[in-house]
């Protein structure tokens, strides 16, 4: 049956629109090192490796585990690569805790990665063809339809785009660090997919994200209070059907509602100390709380209105920057999850919310068709009551 | 006179830039002024150079890297009978394993030695620098024999290579699937043929061929033809995004519709007659069908309902649908 | 003697394929569709009963970035479905599932590989998994380093051109039987000698000829797989292990990680009646016998193989299906089934498969 397993370990590189010096093994590598670093283990210690990345396009190389495995230290022995698009970093998150709480690995070192500047993330979710219209242009009339349904002030979008970069600020691994960003700049931005402007949207980062996740017997060689998995759920629903509802999402609502029975989550709101939201393009904090039943529907946008997703509200939302900070789109759902680990660690410096003890990571991918996300805590066994 | 509809022939292509590092850019730069570059590792020396020690995964810097070769042994090959259009020769020639003087591990390369009775395991091989170098593998080749190269010629204030260039594209030919050939059929003839699926009776427009929701297949006995009339039920303006073969420059609406008749939505319809100040979600718009229907870029997987087909959207006239009845088919 | 599953113990209890087809004019979502269908079908099981679903594929086969987005519709998903996905053979997306299932919260999964070569070339596709800085510009693709192998093969006194040879004749004359076979067919060893080199010493018919298929099978806990399926085929041992990617660093005439598989998944535990073995070169049969430790014995590549229909992203899993058929129609009683990824066999996989105690 299952058994308990924890992050001990954690590595990022610094995110940035192009990581110059390095090259593929070196990009990965800065993380893995950090992460096993972190862990006090070498690649000796390690049972399994999972990778996971976004499209092979995006760098052109195919099945990148394939010429990674030496980098990473794993010849010799077993390592495999996860790919569900933008979810893609949880997905991986998710299989690396699969492997160890089946009992099967006891250390398992997971990465993940993209290093977007060798080819272009817009050309490549247009499937190499003109006139796409990219992430943004996919989700700006479901934003608009959000915004109709909840009466949400216009303001929300722009609120969140300044909370996250603020919050950026005070994370050195983070890509975007605008320190003047304000209300004013992010509505004079550009409108890249009305009504997302420019200062609304997710940069494009070269990045690569990192954790070592081990069985209960081995927390004990690492020296950093382990962030305990409490529980992890993915769900996904086709990318369009008749009558498909992409602003309420059902696959979303499903996966929230798994994961929180499994962990014993009855009250999200209170029970849950801080999330890492995967907010590519501002609207989505508001619509991921509803959608994950965080908030009710029609309410999400008062949260962030009133303060409450700021970093010393009551429900922090993305302290590390989110995704409008730090997007190496393959990477950036691990970071999510890593970054919920690093608050319940008390590892996360200056954006710590204090005594964080339960976080959530989660990511989302496709058509908004796909999530996954988990809990950590600083207990195996927290008491919800 | 409407135009024939051939196979799909698309290219899947980019130009990757790749920073090189700290071990492959002083190789990639060697190949392009001269030399070939290996890793000393404890007490052998690996070419191609490594960022790292392959037994026990530590760092290895760029203060290891030494000469090897000009020339080599090659210690495993095969004779490529037919080149493809990524090999380095459009003759046939040797794939080798090519262990390089002070080297103790084989690097894989090309050896132009015009025939297969030229190759044979042990043969001695040396580099030969092409005339067009760029900082990539690709700027040199091996031929039989031991004669030293001739120096290339450097050029003395060339930087470093610290990006390397590889344009890769994959060329997919396929036939169009049977529904979507029916479909683009349809189309040059200005009709809109959806399926009526046999499981629910929901009718797909543009169809997959395919109702998922029942994992049935449809055939030619499920086309049904519905009007190029419907209601909008999302857009955005877009600002078109600068990205190799982009060709969009001015923004522009894209709109998703739901046809009169259809369970499910055309998305990627682009409006550029209407301004973004009068377009509503639940406006009523009809074809406005051009006179010769063109497919520039047709696919398996696209909506395929794109400008060649189709002058603009014209308004109906008729009383917005409210947006509640539609919220359901936004994609 | 026969294997007594354990409460946790997973078994194969539903299999599906299509042919290996040349060429497949519908989408691949329709091939996926049928095999779902069939799985679901055979073991009396609705949709919902699956409690996780996982796929592997390629989206740069399909030339298009998240092309395997679209598969999910053969699999069905809605209502919402707990599923991932792998971007390689479905043979790592049955390892995926295999130990989801041993988390003991969830009862049958449902894994999935699918691919459609036939709009591609391969050797335009599959030289970029090769080193991006030092291999990969040079076009050098799969089929050429697998030259170098059975060249080297050769030069080691390993194996002859006529060996080599005899493989693709007893291919072919198996997958006569094999009613998914994309080619079969008697053919003497002295008319494959007489064809011309292709990626010497490879002729083109040592070459597996890639093909649209797809493949599925359901896997089940003990209980479930009892209570689903009068013969299931136990899982008794799953592993895989990976090479370096450096050619010059490896011995091409060894598996190596063929043989760290194998002894983590114990092949050698007890005979090995039938082994299905992913092999997309003729020479590799032969390094793939000695590193599982396969004597006459067994029977190997009785479906004819990849070399007679290579579904790529499909294949390893059928290799595994294969095996898995023998064993339920009781012509064997313990098997093997092996998968493969990169060039020159750097990825190995392998399956160890047993009947069982009811």
């Amino acid at each position: 049956m299952a058994r308990p397993c924890a992050v001990v370990g954690i590595g990022q590189t610094k995110y940035k629109r192009r990581r110059d010096e390095l090259s593929l093994d070196g990009l990965v590598r800065e993380a893995a090192l950090r992460a096993l670093e972190d862990a006090n283990i070498t690649f000796a210690d390690v049972d399994a490796f999972v990778i996971g990345k976004a499209p092979d396009a995006l760098e052109g190389v195919v099945m990148p585990e394939l010429s990674l495995a030496d980098a990473l230290g794993a010849v010799g022995k077993p390592i495999h690569r996860v790919h569900t698009a933008g979810s893609v970093g949880a997905s991986t998150a998710i299989s690396a805790a699969v492997l160890v709480e089946s009992g099967r690995y006891d250390t398992v070192l997971t990465v993940t990665y993209e290093k977007q500047s060798e080819g272009n993330a817009t050309w490549a979710l247009s499937g190499g063809r003109s006139g796409g219209q990219g992430a943004g242009g996919t989700f700006a009339p479901w934003i608009r339809e959000y915004i109709r349904r909840s009466n949400a002030p216009e303001h929300i979008g722009w609120q969140v785009a300044v909370k996250d970069r603020q919050n950026a600020l005070k994370n050195p691994y983070a890509h975007l660090h605008l320190d003047d960003i304000s209300i004013e700049k992010v509505k004079e931005s550009p409108m890249l997919w009305d009504p997302l402007h420019f200062l609304e949207s997710c940069p494009s980062s070269d990045g690569a994200a990192a954790m070592v996740i081990t069985s209960e017997d081995k927390v004990s060689r690492s020296p950093n209070k382990p962030a305990w998995v409490l529980g992890h759920a993915k769900r996904t629903e086709f990318s369009s059907f008749p009558g498909r509802d992409t602003i309420r999402i059902q696959a979303g609502m499903d996966c929230a509602q798994a994961l929180y029975d499994k962990v014993g989550i009855t009250n999200p709101r209170k029970q849950i100390d801080m999330a890492e939201l995967y907010v590519p393009f501002s609207w989505y904090e508001p619509m991921w709380l509803e959608g994950h039943l965080i908030a009710e529907e029609g309410e999400g946008w008062k949260m962030t209105d009133e303060g409450a997703t700021a970093l010393d509200g009551d429900f922090p939302v993305n302290c590390s920057g989110g995704v409008l900070s730090s997007n190496p789109i393959g990477a950036s759902g691990m970071i999510r999850c890593l970054e919920a680990a690093n608050q319940v660690r008390g590892t996360a410096g200056d954006y710590q919310v204090d005594g964080a003890k339960v976080a959530l990571g989660h990511a989302y991918g496709g058509a908004a068709q796909y999530f996954a996300m988990w809990i950590v805590s600083s207990e195996l066994q927290p008491d919800f009551s | 006179m409407a135009t024939q509809l051939p196979d799909i022939d698309f290219t899947l292509e980019y130009p990757y830039t790749r920073t090189t590092g700290p071990i492959m850019g002083p190789f990639l730069t060697g190949l392009r002024d001269g030399r070939i570059l290996g890793s000393r590792v404890g007490d052998r020396v690996l070419c191609p150079p490594v960022e790292y020690d392959p037994s026990d995964g530590s760092t290895v810097g760029p203060e290891n890297l030494v000469e090897v070769g000009p020339g080599g042994t090659v210690e495993g090959w095969t004779w490529v009978a037919e080149p493809t259009s990524k090999h380095p020769f459009d003759r046939p020639f040797a794939f080798a394993q090519i262990r390089l003087d002070g080297a103790d591990t084989t690097m894989l390369h090309a050896v132009d030695a015009g025939s297969i009775d030229a190759m044979s395991t042990g043969m001695r091989v040396v580099v030969r620098f092409n005339d067009e170098r760029l900082g990539s593998v690709t700027d040199v080749h091996f031929v039989p024999g031991d004669e030293a190269p001739e120096p290339p010629t450097v050029d003395a204030d060339a930087e470093p290579v610290g990006i390397m260039e590889h344009v890769i594209g994959v060329r997919i030919r396929e036939p169009l699937q049977p529904h979507r050939k029916r479909f683009l059929e349809g189309l040059l003839q200005k009709k809109i043929i959806g399926q009526r699926s046999p499981a629910d009776g929901k009718v797909h427009v543009p169809s997959r061929g395919y109702d998922a929701i029942n994992r049935v297949a449809m055939s030619a006995e499920d086309d049904v033809e519905v009007e190029g009339k419907g209601t909008v039920t999302s857009f955005t303006e877009i600002t078109p995004i600068q990205y190799h073969g982009q060709t969009e420059t001015e923004p522009y609406i894209r709109c998703s519709l739901l046809l009169d008749g259809a369970d499910t939505t055309i998305g990627g319809v682009d409006i550029r007659h209407i301004p973004i100040e009068d377009f509503k979600v639940g406006m009523r718009l009809e074809i406005v069908w051009r006179d010769t229907i063109s497919f520039d870029d047709e696919d398996n997987r696209g909506y395929g309902l794109n400008e060649g087909v189709y002058e603009r959207w014209e308004r109906t006239g008729e009383p917005d649908v409210d947006p509640e009845l539609v919220k359901e088919h936004n994609f | 003697m026969a294997f007594e599953p354990q409460e946790n113990d997973i078994a194969i209890i539903g299999v599906a394929q299509t042919a290996a087809h040349a060429r497949f004019d519908g989408p691949e979502v329709v091939m996926i569709m049928d095999c779902v269908n069939t799985l679901l079908g055979d073991a009396g099981i609705e949709r919902p009963d699956v409690g996780f679903t996982i796929a592997g594929s390629c989206d740069y086969l399909s030339g298009m970035p998240f092309a395997f987005v679209s598969n999910v519709d053969g699999m069905g998903a809605w209502p919402p479905v707990y599923e991932s996905h792998v971007e390689m053979d479905g043979a790592w997306a049955l390892f995926e599932a295999w130990l989801r299932l041993q988390m003991g919260d969830i009862d049958v999964a449902m894994v999935v590989g699918s691919g459609k070569s036939s709009p591609c070339n391969a050797r335009e596709v599959f030289h970029l998994q090769a080193d991006p800085y030092v291999v990969a510009p040079l076009g050098l693709d799969p089929d050429a380093l697998a030259g170098i192998q059975a060249r080297a093969l050769i030069d080691a006194g390993k194996a002859s051109e006529a060996d080599i040879a005899g493989v693709v004749a007893r291919s072919r004359a198996a997958a006569a039987s094999n009613p998914n076979a994309q080619v079969s067919g008697s053919v003497s060893v002295d008319s494959l000698l007489a064809e011309p080199y292709d990626m010497a010493p490879l002729r083109a018919h040592d070459v597996s000829p890639k093909a649209d298929g797809a493949a599925a099978i359901l896997i089940a806990r003990r209980d479930r797989a009892l209570e689903l399926s009068d013969n299931p085929v136990w899982i008794t041992g799953l592993d895989h292990r990976i090479e370096s990617h450096h050619a010059g660093l490896r011995d091409l005439t060894d598996s190596v990680s063929t043989r760290l598989a194998a002894a983590g998944a114990g092949v050698a535990d007890g005979p090995v009646d039938v082994a299905e073995l992913h092999i997309t070169h003729a020479h590799e049969e032969i390094i793939l016998r000695d590193a599982l430790g396969l004597d006459d014995s067994t029977a190997v590549n009785p479906s004819g193989g990849p070399l007679c229909g290579d579904p790529v992203m499909a294949t390893g899993l059928t290799r595994i299906i294969e095996v898995a058929r023998r064993i339920q129609s009781g012509e064997a009683s313990r098997g093997v089934g092996h998968a493969a990824s990169g060039a020159a066999l750097q990825q190995n996989l392998v399956v160890v498969l047993e009947e069982g105690g009811a």
